[in-house]
């Protein structure tokens, strides 16, 4: 049913700090890796070894040059994938019944077996989380790796998202955002948690810490008086190690 | 967004078919129904119009054959509605063309059905336009103009229609809303130009306060779906000469040819529908949708 449920009992969703974030791209490859035999799998690849591959992918590493005048430049890597919305559009808008967010643990999910493929639901979502596979002709998207967070034949600390568990840097969170004693609410209280896009009210689960302020020690500090690489050699050609 | 050919001739036919049967509906009502072979085609021609548009809405469905779905989630979602509404307002299209053709004697029944198959056009065309209004993520689509607008090109090419089956007489008014249809139309124009790039990359990112953000390197090498499907880049050039063929073929010529009388109503409704084509081909090639800030676009 495409009406959104009035409360979910949990807010199950992921914390990507993008402080931590190297953009290794290895959250985006374990996730295909486990969802190409997920409940919505395979996400498709076309052509994979030719000119022009293409696929399904339900987490993509976007990467971004921040400039700030009187701020050195900075990068930022920005994985991005279904942000599992309170007031999800995409999930209204589906006229079959499909496209739906559940009530126990507010995950969204895109059942493959009533989706007829009109693909309004990507066009009603602005973060790009949904995907079209034109093999199954059905819509996917991220599941937060439902057929993996319950499945108890795995040990208990696996059962997080694949994205998570194989964050090598340790930038991405898994866990229940309506618990405010949770990890990741206690992570995006401290931090200064952000929305992506606001604007849009759609009110997402998935939170985004900010880069964090950056203060270079002391001894990193560069000495403007030679930092001009040519007035350094100048000085040391003159053997003068003054200042 | 990419201008699907499907949806193209999804929203203009049956926009010119709701159109049609709204003028035959309004002249029963108003008591100056046309003569009944007339009437029989008019019908005719509009149950194929919005027959046509409906089967080539489904073209574009990756699963055509689950298409009756879509008739389950009227509670939240626009397309259900649209789906619902345009079966219904089939009833009174095929009684009232029915009853005049077999001579079934249901002439009580007439009026009721006139004003039920006007209202029901009058809400799918409403349906259709909020199909697209609704979405927040695509501000040039997000706007009452869009709503207005849908309404005023299915009366107007919908009169240009009634005009060819014989109601010369209402050519006036029919000149009149293909003038009130041009209007709107520039005032859409007007308004989505104004409130381009009143979304930033930096609050689709969520980080406002960290600068000025441009890609750095792409997540993938090759386009994906949402750059195919939401990525349609529109020149300058192009979008001038489109938009002159949707002002000149789908108003300006159409009131023209009416007003210096040309006998060639068929011809004047063929070059009106065609104009409105290129104008729902700009209505998808202009808009923009808010996830290019992730990819390609400073603002939308």
């Amino acid at each position: 049913m495409t009406c959104l449920p009035e409360k979910t009992d949990k807010k199950l969703g992921l914390l990507i700090d993008l402080n931590i974030c190297v953009g290794c791209h290895a959250c985006a490859v374990n996730c295909k890796e486990w969802n190409t035999s997920g409940i919505t799998g395979p996400a498709e690849d076309l052509k994979p070894y030719g000119d022009d591959p293409s696929g399904v992918w339900y987490n993509r590493i976007h990467s971004y040059e921040f400039k700030k005048e009187g701020e050195t430049d900075r990068t930022v890597y920005f994985p991005k994938s279904c942000l599992h919305c309170e007031d999800a559009p995409c999930v209204t808008v589906c006229p079959t019944g499909a496209s739906l967010k559940r009530s126990e643990d507010g995950i969204v999910l895109v059942n493959p077996d009533v989706c007829i493929g009109c693909k309004l639901c990507s066009w009603a979502c602005p973060y790009g989380a949904r995907e079209y596979d034109t093999t199954g002709g059905v819509m996917q998207k991220c599941t937060l790796c439902v057929d993996k967070i319950y499945d108890e034949t795995i040990p208990e600390e696996r059962r997080v998202p694949s994205c998570v568990s194989t964050c090598p840097a340790g930038a991405r969170h898994f866990g229940d955002f309506s618990d405010p004693a949770s990890n990741v609410s206690q992570l995006a209280a401290e931090n200064d948690a952000r929305d992506l896009f606001p604007e849009m009210e759609t009110k997402p689960v998935n939170q985004y810490l900010p880069p964090r302020k950056r203060e270079l020690h002391e001894s990193r500090k560069l000495d403007h008086k030679v930092s001009n690489v040519k007035d350094a050699l100048i000085k040391w050609a003159k053997l003068d190690f003054t200042g | 967004m990419h201008p699907a050919l499907s949806v193209i001739i999804f929203t203009t036919f049956s926009g010119l078919g709701y159109g049609l049967f709204i003028w035959l509906t309004a002249n029963i009502l108003g008591g100056t129904p046309p003569a009944n072979d007339q009437s029989v085609f008019a019908t005719i021609l509009s149950f194929v119009l919005v027959s046509v548009g409906l089967i080539s809405s489904t073209a574009h469905l990756g699963h055509p054959e689950r298409a009756w779905r879509a008739f389950s989630q009227w509670r939240t979602s626009w397309l259900s509605r649209e789906g619902i509404m345009s079966i219904l307002t089939y009833g009174p299209m095929i009684f009232i063309g029915g009853n005049i053709y077999l001579n079934l004697g249901f002439d009580a029944l007439i009026k009721p059905m006139a004003i039920l198959g006007l209202i029901g056009s009058i809400i799918t065309i409403f349906t259709t336009s909020m199909i697209y209004a609704s979405l927040k993520a695509i501000p040039a689509w997000h706007n009452k103009w869009v709503i207005v607008g849908y309404q005023a090109y299915a009366l107007a090419s919908g009169g240009v229609a009634y005009i060819m089956i014989g109601g010369w007489q209402h050519y006036k008014v029919v000149i009149a809303l293909l003038l009130v249809a041009l209007a709107i139309k520039i005032m859409t124009w007007v308004h989505i130009d104004k409130h381009r790039g009143q979304y930033k990359r930096e609050d689709a990112l969520g980080l406002p306060d960290f600068g000025k953000a441009s890609p750095f390197e792409p997540a993938h090498s090759q386009k994906n779906y949402l750059q195919r499907e939401m990525g349609y880049d529109l020149c300058p050039k192009r979008r001038a000469l489109m938009r002159w063929i949707a002002l000149g073929c789908g108003f300006i010529l159409p009131a023209l040819l009416l007003y210096i009388g040309l006998p060639l109503a068929p011809l004047i409704t063929l070059i009106c529908l065609g104009g409105l084509m290129a104008e729902r081909w700009l209505f998808f090639a202009e808009a923009e949708h808010v996830v290019r800030l992730y990819y390609d676009k400073e603002s939308v």
